[in-house]
């Protein structure tokens, strides 16, 4: 059964930064790891996320939590998609999707 | 034969008089906090005198945490006043060390660091020059010698600035800010007129009008060693304000940016004693600069809570007994404030009152101590 890949839920009250919204997935996520900001995040078990930067606070679901593991552990976009596609058995394009939402709804939480 | 070496002051059994110590919950003094810190601190058993400036500032009577409360008479009524009622309470308390915790007082201590210095009491507190660095009105030179980024702030004595001000290339939301203290964002001109004469009316001119940069605060706390060496930092943003805009709740965070700021201004200006860095990160990213403040700012318990105690680190530094480098604070603790009575007796509340000494229950010192009953 298909299920949403995944989705944030704010613990913090400020409004977003809507920046990086012209970048590509790519670049958007390249930028994440290479400043370190994906590495720091502090994701328990349970979904409750931590940037220890910005103090900011939010909640991922279990896909959510999947696919940060996922990048974390060296994944490329291409794996990353393609073992949630596994994993959930959904087709890749629309894990593709998902992962595009989530990760620059992910940035602009980590801006 | 030997030669006995000079002994450290052991600053765990100074005593240690800390000013700040009101609490109201919409906008708490630091001097509680700072108190708490050295309480808990390891191994203090020392003296600690809280000393307040009015009647029902909540910490003259906390005897969990002061051991001895005195009043001051408010520094807008002359420094002289001042000095001449901290020696009678030093006549009395022997204190070894004063922590002022209030902006509005740092310039008398300041100014007076040689005079308690003679006396016997030692301090760590900005120069005057210091001080002046990083006032309100010069802290866009400041930036700009230091290169660190500020929103554009101009000096205004007349309202009809709000007037023409698009024609300048101001643009609203703009920040009207109290040359002392208070901030109102305002998005028009008529709410900024009146945002204007309200904060002239309470702090004087001239008004610092601000560019608003939208984006999150964050703040840092530290201890400068006066050589641009800095002790901490301990960082936090802000997570539930008051309706003053302080925080009731905070938790710690690690920005290397802002710790970069940090020790700019600290190198910098040479600082000396404790500062509050006050950042806003914008939304277009970049790290601004809105205040310093010159002192232990009111959540300075935290930095007990991330196991970086501050005024621990500063009493050791005044005794010149302490760590160059205190832990790296974990970033995810968090503070939340609560309200909460404090009970004290009519024979307490009438000493204070009548000859502004509150003594712990017991204690053999007579210095103005109430005796009459009711």
């Amino acid at each position: 059964m298909a299920k949403p890949v995944s989705t944030l839920k704010s613990t913090f009250s400020s409004a977003e930064s809507p920046r990086r919204e012209s970048h590509t997935l790519s670049e958007i996520l390249q930028e994440l790891l290479r400043t370190d900001r994906l590495h720091a995040l502090a994701v328990s078990a349970n979904g409750f996320a931590f940037d220890p930067r910005s103090g900011q606070s939010f909640t991922v679901n279990q896909t959510g939590i999947d696919t940060v593991e996922l990048l974390l552990a060296g994944g490329s976009l291409e794996t990353t998609v393609e073992s949630l596609s596994t994993r959930y058995d959904v087709p890749a394009d629309v894990v593709l999707g998902g992962v595009e939402v989530f990760i620059r709804q992910l940035s602009r939480y980590l801006s | 034969m030997t030669t006995l070496s000079k002994r450290k002051p052991d600053w765990r059994r100074w005593s240690v008089g800390i000013t700040g110590v009101n609490a109201r919950p919409d906008n708490p003094g630091p001097g509680l906090a700072v108190a708490r810190c050295l309480r808990e601190s390891a191994g203090f058993n020392g003296r600690l005198i809280g000393l307040g400036y009015e009647v029902l500032d909540p910490g003259l009577y906390n005897d969990s945490v002061f051991d001895a409360s005195y009043l001051l008479p408010y520094p807008s009524e002359g420094s002289e006043g001042q000095m001449e009622r901290l020696m009678e309470i030093h006549a009395n308390e022997r204190l070894d060390a004063i922590i002022p915790c209030l902006d509005a007082e740092m310039s008398t201590f300041a100014h007076n660091e040689t005079r308690f210095a003679a006396e016997g009491i030692r301090m760590r507190v900005p120069q005057l020059e210091q001080l002046r660095a990083r006032a309100k009105d010069n802290l866009g030179e400041l930036c700009d010698k230091l290169g660190i980024h500020t929103p554009e702030t101009r000096k205004i004595s007349d309202a009809s600035f709000f007037d023409h001000c698009r024609e300048e290339g101001w643009s609203f939301p703009l920040v009207v800010k109290g040359i002392y203290y208070d901030a109102m964002v305002v998005a028009s001109p008529d709410a900024a007129k009146a945002a204007f004469h309200h904060i002239a009316a309470q702090w004087g001119y001239p008004v610092l009008v601000q560019q608003f940069v939208g984006g999150y605060e964050i703040n840092l706390t530290a201890v400068g060693d006066g050589k641009g060496g800095m002790l901490g930092p301990v960082m936090m943003r802000k997570r539930a304000l008051t309706n003053k805009g302080k925080a009731w709740a905070g938790i710690s965070i690690r920005d290397a940016e802002l710790e970069a700021m940090g020790h700019t201004i600290v190198s910098g200006l040479k600082w000396q004693g404790p500062l509050e860095v006050e950042a806003l990160r914008g939304d277009d990213g970049r790290l601004y600069l809105i205040e310093i403040n010159p002192r232990f700012p009111a959540w300075v318990y935290l930095t007990k809570g991330v196991g970086c105690n501050l005024p621990q680190a500063l009493l050791g530094l005044i005794a010149d007994d302490c760590p160059t480098k205190l832990p790296q604070p974990e970033p995810g603790t968090l503070f939340i404030r609560y309200a909460e009575e404090l009970i004290t007796t009519l024979e307490q509340f009438q000493s204070m009152m009548i000859e502004g000494v509150r003594l712990a229950v017991g204690d053999k010192n007579t210095f103005g101590k109430a005796t009459g009953r009711l």
